[in-house]
């Protein structure tokens, strides 16, 4: 009997019978998750999960601080990747095909329809959710002490999530597309617009080069389809994700996401973590591990804020699954109901009146009607810049990871709101009701409207009403809040006027129902 | 709640997600062509003659069906709920289920034509909105084409001499009409025509965004566009000059025939196009020729009519007073080069394409009625004339008509070229008799009150008119 167990053919045998466990202890190397020891191991060993600590400050549990949006945002990432891969099964990047295969999608694939709407709206819903991020992580202060790149890196994410979405637009091959096509290329040729007005756009003509370098020819065609489809599903992604992992990887290295100085759990905490937590077995409550060392965060350190660390798995892990879960409701929500628009077949004899840019670009629009070169390339540039630079024009290190720094800063932000929608709303009335100078002056040279039109104006008040605000509060912080909430506000006025109150030629009408005929 | 907030967030986020995932499979799983197929099955299996027949409509699969039809390059999948189409048992069903009527299909077999080369529609759609493609909203730039409307695609590949009795009695009546109602006058096609409307080339494959479709009361459709513009031109388009007379059924046939004038897309080897004419249509006499450009405008041409939409007169062109006036020469020229400043086309073959052949044709069918006797000479050039007397005399006679600059109003427009280089004599041959059946009355006779001088002087100020300065309002 025993030889026989321990011939190969027995151990075979028993080898056989214990596939699964000795499967499951493989792939689970520390065992189940039972212990703290084992939690903390599935954190530190697994490829996905190590990127997070193994403890959690309680902080970041909260949901009103985070607001989930960060997640939110890579969440509609991975939404948008998985049903675009789907996708990518039945398009066909011609232009003989595309808009037909974009038909089939939608009339003959199984949950076709779903799949393009989810796609459609994980990627737009992407813009609003990556805004608002960045607008948590200004808000509460989160930009310093280490974490200045960091905020570089979101804002070029913020603008690889523009583009993305903005080069999918452009697939279908519909109406929307091709027009949103039209419409960008002549944004990319804006720079013509200085060339001209300097005398030199013969020697040196950048904007017709940009133009044709994103077009591969003068008019939208179907080498700008492909060139397109290149930036949607390969260039802007891969980027992306690259700049993804250096976000993850630096906030890991920050020590997690920022908390406030002098922490106080409250009551209300318990809802975000689980019970067992506080019999701590391998982490005793005032002591740390040595690997802090190498991580540039001031904390946990020793002795110091411990008790608010609770072990990441289970307490972080099922926040992120249950984020998951309520984000991937509501774009399949959203999806069933709202079908992602598709028009007629491409015509480059029908011009669309107004021609406009997807929704999110139509503040940029509205710009660009004052002037093509300060609404395309000027203003957007310096707007970029600037959010670029906040981290390190405003390096005051208080109040880091509260809302708005305070009472005071609440006060700064509203304020702005309000003087700045009142200076925004009445520029903006000024120019719709009496015109620019091109209305009064109709030859006046074109360097003028450069230089002098309502779009420098409100960029030139939003700077001086930020110095005023850091010279009467004595605080850069506080100047910052204002320039952010003004760029915030105009985002959101200035895409409203351009969505909504703009008709044929551009011009100014209360609702789509009193647009002209046709 | 209060204790497990993820959890709960967990727990009614998979609620949701479980729902609505049912709900998508379900909504997916039951499209609206499948309800369509299995009623059709049901009706198989009932209207089945024998056993034989009736055990395979049972054996019959629900699925999706669709036509690849490589010679017209596209994708049909109208028989997913048209499935009876070539069902002769089905001949008694109603729509979907229906058999296609009339024996079209023996000569035009659905596995070869499929259905929206002739129909229209939106092939590759698999619900009744978007495959029919009605109403704005689908987006579809070619709904389908309606019943009445159908001998359209006939007129595609057939000739219309071989349609007249063949089921295309339509479309021949609304070519007839076409030519007959002088449709050509304003409107281009294939590079012979007047410039004052739209070509008509094409016109029935022009996308729907090419139409205002405000104030189309019926279906928004081009097909509809058209009829609703030729019943009435400036309800559809307000700033419209069209001169039209049309019953409801006339607008019908024509528009039949309108749709049919589409960009070539059927491949040639499935056209029968043979190049064969009706024979009214190949007579290229004055009279055919006549109704084709210029009826339209000119009506009979016996009298003149004031047009609202023109602001002017239309002259009388066979009015015997006007022809005892106007040589040959006067009115071949008036044809060839138009009359700039009013609605009336150049036709020589560099403008509206006419060749010198057919100009001639339509002088002499328009002159046929030409009085024998001469009018008597007027002998201009023996007269004195003084511009000044005829500018006072313009004033009070004939500005009232003409216009103050000659611009024409209820009159003729007398400043342009055609008048200002016609031979003096002529003209005043014109005031001092007049012209009968129109408002331009004999100024020379008893009741006229102008002397032989004073017309000669008038005649003199109104070759004047074109250096004088005049800015259209």
């Amino acid at each position: 009997m025993n030889g026989l167990k321990n011939s190969g053919i027995g151990r075979f045998t028993s080898n056989i019978i214990g596939l699964r466990d000795s499967f499951l202890k493989s792939f689970l190397r520390e065992g189940k998750p039972t212990t703290d020891l084992s939690r903390t191991a599935v954190m530190a060993n697994n490829f996905f999960l190590h990127v997070q600590g193994a403890k959690v400050h309680i902080n970041t549990l909260r949901p009103g601080y985070t607001l989930g949006l960060g997640l939110i945002s890579l969440y509609l990432l991975l939404i948008t990747v998985v049903t675009g891969i789907l996708l990518m099964i039945y398009y066909n990047p011609s232009i003989e095909n595309a808009y037909n295969t974009v038909k089939d999608v939608n009339y003959v694939v199984f949950t076709g329809r779903l799949l393009r709407n989810m796609h459609k709206w994980g990627g737009e819903g992407m813009i609003i959710s990556v805004i608002l991020h960045m607008a948590r992580v200004f808000y509460t202060n989160s930009y310093k002490k280490g974490r200045e790149f960091n905020w570089i890196i979101g804002v070029a994410l913020l603008i690889l999530t523009f583009g993305i979405n903005l080069s999918g637009y452009m697939l279908p091959w519909d109406q929307l597309s091709y027009w949103a096509l039209v419409i960008v290329a002549n944004i990319i040729q804006s720079p013509k617009e200085v060339t001209d007005v300097l005398g030199i756009t013969k020697l040196f003509d950048i904007g017709t080069f940009s133009k044709e370098l994103f077009l591969g020819g003068l008019n939208a065609g179907k080498e700008a389809l492909t060139r397109v489809y290149l930036l949607h599903i390969m260039l802007l992604p891969l980027i992306l994700f690259i700049f993804l992992g250096v976000h993850f990887w630096r906030i890991r290295k920050d020590g997690g996401l920022t908390k406030p100085e002098g922490f106080e759990i409250k009551d209300s905490d318990t809802r975000y973590i689980s019970g067992q937590e506080r019999k701590a077995e391998v982490f005793p409550a005032n002591k740390t591990y040595g690997l802090m060392e190498l991580v540039k965060a001031k904390t946990p350190a020793v002795n110091r804020d411990i008790e608010n660390n609770v072990l990441s798995w289970p307490n972080l892990i099922l926040a992120e699954t249950a984020v998951f879960f309520f984000t991937l409701a509501v774009v399949m929500v959203y999806s069933f109901y709202i079908n992602a628009p598709l028009r007629e077949l491409a015509n480059p004899l029908i011009p669309e009146n107004p021609a406009k840019a997807p929704w999110y670009f139509l503040g940029l629009q509205e710009l660009l009607s004052y002037s093509a070169f300060m609404g395309g390339v000027g203003l957007p540039g310096l707007a970029l810049l600037g959010l670029a630079l906040i981290p390190y024009l405003d390096r005051e290190q208080q109040q880091i990871g509260v809302w708005f720094s305070g009472k005071r800063g609440k006060y700064i932000a509203l304020e702005s709101l309000v003087v700045g929608s009142v200076v925004l709303i009445g520029l903006l009335a000024i120019v719709i009701k009496y015109g620019w100078l091109r209305t009064w002056w109709p030859d006046i040279p074109q360097l003028f409207i450069i230089l002098i039109n309502p779009g420098n104006i409100w960029v030139g008040f939003m700077i001086i009403w930020s110095l005023f605000v850091i010279k009467r509060t004595d605080s850069t912080r506080m100047g910052a809040i204002a320039l952010f909430t003004m760029f915030l506000l105009s985002y959101v006025i200035l895409t409203y006027v351009g969505t909504e109150l703009r008709g044929p030629n551009w011009a100014f009408y209360w609702s789509k129902s009193q647009w002209p005929l046709h | 709640m209060r204790k497990r907030f993820y959890l709960w967030v967990l727990f009614l986020s998979g609620l949701v997600l479980i729902a609505y995932i049912s709900l998508t499979t379900y909504k997916e799983k039951t499209p609206e062509w499948k309800k369509h197929q299995a009623e059709y099955k049901e009706l198989l299996i009932r209207n089945a003659k024998d056993e034989d027949i009736r055990k395979r409509a049972r054996e019959m699969d629900i699925r999706l069906q669709q036509l690849y039809l490589g010679e017209l390059n596209r994708i049909d999948r109208c028989i997913s709920c048209h499935t009876g189409v070539e069902n002769p048992l089905m001949a008694d069903e109603k729509v979907p289920f229906k058999k296609h009527s009339g024996d079209y299909l023996k000569n035009h077999s659905v596995e070869r034509f499929g259905c929206t080369v002739c129909h229209l529609g939106q092939g590759r759609a698999v619900n009744k909105k978007e495959a029919h493609g009605i109403g704005r909203e689908t987006y579809w730039d070619y709904p389908i084409t309606k019943l009445e409307f159908i001998q359209t695609s006939c007129a595609l590949c057939h000739d219309l001499t071989f349609l007249k009795d063949k089921g295309g009695e339509k479309v021949v009546a609304g070519e007839r009409l076409f030519r007959q109602k002088g449709c050509k006058g304003c409107h281009k096609l294939e590079g012979v025509g007047g410039v004052l409307g739209k070509s008509l080339d094409g016109i029935g494959s022009q996308p729907i965004a090419y139409f205002p479709m405000r104030y189309i009361k019926g279906e928004q459709t081009v097909a509809q566009w058209i009829r609703e513009h030729e019943e009435e031109p400036r309800r559809v388009v307000s700033d419209s000059q069209m001169r039209v007379d049309v019953t409801p059924e006339e607008a019908d046939f024509l528009t039949t025939y309108i749709m049919s004038l589409r960009a070539e897309e059927i491949p040639k080897k499935l056209r029968r196009l043979t190049g064969a004419r009706l024979p009214d249509e190949i007579k290229d006499e004055g009279e055919a020729l006549y109704k084709m450009y210029c009826i339209a405008c000119h009506g009979s041409g016996k009298e003149s009519v004031f047009d609202d939409a023109f602001k002017r007169t239309i002259p009388a062109i066979t009015n015997p007073s006007f022809l005892r006036v106007a040589d040959d020469k006067f009115i071949r020229e008036n044809i060839e080069e138009g009359r700039a400043g009013t609605q009336m086309t150049a036709w020589k073959s560099a403008a509206a394409g006419l060749t010198e052949k057919q100009i001639e044709k339509i002088m002499r069918y328009t002159t046929k009625d030409r009085p024998k006797e001469r009018p008597t000479q007027f002998g201009y050039s023996g007269y004195k004339v003084n511009v000044n007397k005829g500018e006072e005399i313009y004033a009070s006679r004939c500005a009232s008509c003409h216009g103050e600059y000659g611009e024409g109003g209820i009159g003729l427009n007398l400043r342009n070229p055609v008048v200002q280089n016609a031979d003096p004599e002529m003209l005043a041959k014109t005031i001092r008799d007049g012209r009968e059946s129109t408002l331009m009355v004999s100024f020379g006779s008893k009741d006229g009150g102008l002397n032989a001088q004073g017309i000669a002087d008038v005649v003199a100020y109104i070759r004047t008119l074109s250096k004088k300065e005049y800015k259209l309002h």
